[in-house]
């Protein structure tokens, strides 16, 4: 569980780090829609390239990214299957005994896994180079204009931001309380579907109630400290926007315009 | 003039048990009082009633004359900070600066002056090299004195600690503890620490034991381990020191010093007029 890559912050120096962040949230809505729109495969090998710059700038191995894909490939296995079983247009590229498998049912899933790979980097990119606090100021500032409809921005950005500060502390509960149950003599590994279901039971029953009790005293720490849901407070981290900021949204937009123009002319 | 007043304070969870069950007692400003009692006996549940995290059933609690009810505790807030048992559950920022400038952000302390205090008080609990670590990274003991740099920096007058040193290994419960002490007999600042150190309590001014919910006694920590025995009837310990004079009276030698080093001096002094 440790090993999990994806959302994970690398806390290194570098040009994409210093980024930002509100930035960085723009450039991936912005990257995110380029990712959507064409129909090429130049486009995604376009896309890919300006990738591949972005992780050199920001100093992340390839090896970071491909292990963020690792998640998702029951997902795209599963959907192999779903689109070789529903769609059945196009020439018969090849038969598993007498069940023939379509070339648009094995283009269309390509298409969509290489745009989920894309998207998976680009976050990955985004959450590896944006200190956790920082990304939910940039939430935040993006969610500010809801609050004309009385949207909680800022309750929104403080919850985002405990969770992202308790996931280690609750990995480490989740091992706790495993090797606790695997000592009383819980398998989690084999056995059948039922006596997985149980076992599983047996973990999250007390991982909610030690969650519930941390949540209690952390509001009490945090009221304690005088914090109010609502009310003015000031920033020790005040972002600002640079030169280089701006340059990096207009990187972005013009990837996108790109992307659109594509359906057009390629 | 007591800084704290706790005027026949009364607090019940459910309709069947009092938590808090008609507590009075006063504190002075600038003493360190230890609270002590077994588990359920009320010690946490008043501690929250006192930084107002729980609201008084009935009976005043009365923070330098001020009311702790909702319409005062704001303000009694940035006088009074605690310090819960279990560090992990109170760190709410990121790194360990994030975590200290909280309650500066909740106390409205412009962002410019922020750095000079987080490092003043990261300094004041020996952390000034750790404050761009993540929680996860830090010890026990550097978790807890991290919780008292973010309430020092909110510079109370008060400041709970309940069962602060509970959970920390022994390194970690010496540093948390001298660290007290220090608050303790530098500042002006009064602390009410809860807890089951029994040899904690005797560097206290004052000491209040509860039972069931009732104040049981409430005297200086010398005067309440002369009744070993009625702590006893409590389940409650007494010091090593109080021990070792217990034993000896019961052979009718009578020791008066207050340490370890001060009783074997009047025994080698006793045994050679021998």
């Amino acid at each position: 569980m440790n090993d999990l890559v994806f959302g994970k912050y690398i806390p290194i120096d570098s040009e994409m780090h210093k980024l930002d962040p509100r930035a960085k949230l723009i450039g991936l809505f912005l990257m995110i829609g380029a990712v959507f729109v064409p129909k090429s495969w130049w486009v995604f090998l376009a896309i890919a390239l300006c990738l591949a710059v972005a992780l050199l700038m920001a100093k992340i191995g390839i090896r970071m990214i491909v292990q963020s894909f690792k998640p998702m490939i029951m997902m795209m296995i599963f959907l192999l299957v779903i689109n070789s079983l529903t769609i059945r247009t196009g020439d018969i590229l090849f038969t598993i005994g007498s069940f023939a498998i379509y070339k648009d049912a094995i283009f269309n899933t390509l298409f969509v896994i290489v745009r989920l790979l894309l998207m998976i980097s680009i976050t990955t990119l985004l959450t590896a180079t944006t200190n956790p606090l920082d990304l939910t100021l940039g939430i935040e500032w993006l969610l500010k204009p809801l609050e004309a409809i009385r949207f909680p921005a800022h309750e929104v950005a403080m919850m985002v931001s405990i969770a992202l500060r308790f996931i280690p502390t609750i990995i480490e509960e989740t091992m706790r309380i495993m090797n606790a149950q695997k000592s009383r003599g819980v398998d989690f590994e084999n056995g059948r579907l039922s006596e997985k279901i149980s076992a599983i039971l047996s973990l999250i029953v007390p991982l909610f109630s030690v969650a519930f009790e941390r949540a209690y005293e952390l509001a009490d720490a945090m009221e304690a400290r005088g914090y109010v849901p609502g009310a003015k407070r000031t920033r020790y981290h005040v972002l600002k926007f640079r030169f280089k900021d701006y340059l990096f949204i207009f990187i972005c937009v013009v990837i996108l315009a790109g992307s659109i123009a594509s359906r057009f002319y390629l | 003039m007591s800084l704290i007043e706790i005027k026949n304070v009364f607090y019940q969870y459910n309709e069947t048990k009092k938590a808090v069950n008609g507590v009075s007692f006063d504190v002075k400003q600038g003493d360190y009082v230890t609270i002590i009692g077994h588990n359920g006996s009320g010690k946490s549940t008043l501690a929250k009633l006192i930084a107002g995290l729980l609201p008084v059933k009935s009976g005043q609690i009365l923070i330098d004359g001020k009311e702790v009810n909702e319409e005062n505790i704001a303000s009694i807030r940035t006088r009074l900070g605690i310090v819960f048992q279990n560090p992990d559950n109170q760190f709410i920022g990121s790194t360990v600066k994030d975590d200290i400038a909280f309650g500066l952000e909740n106390k409205l302390v412009p962002s410019e002056n922020m750095d000079a205090i987080i490092n003043e008080f990261a300094k004041k609990v020996g952390l000034e090299a750790f404050l761009n670590y993540e929680p996860q990274n830090l010890s026990g003991g550097q978790k807890q004195r991290v919780a008292i740099a973010g309430i020092l920096a909110m510079k109370p007058d008060i400041i709970i600690f309940d069962e602060a040193t509970s959970m920390l290994d022994p390194k970690g419960k010496k540093e948390i503890k001298q660290l007290m002490y220090d608050l303790a007999s530098g500042d002006d600042i009064t602390i009410i620490s809860i807890t089951h150190d029994i040899e904690e309590v005797l560097q206290s001014d004052d000491c209040i034991v509860l039972n069931k919910g009732k104040l049981f006694m409430h005297d200086k920590p010398e005067n309440i381990f002369m009744h070993a025995e009625k702590l006893r009837e409590i389940d409650l310990d007494v010091p090593f020191i109080e021990k070792v004079r217990e034993t000896f009276g019961k052979h009718k030698i009578k020791l008066k010093a207050q340490d370890l080093k001060g009783m074997v001096d009047e025994l080698c002094r006793s045994s050679s007029k021998r």
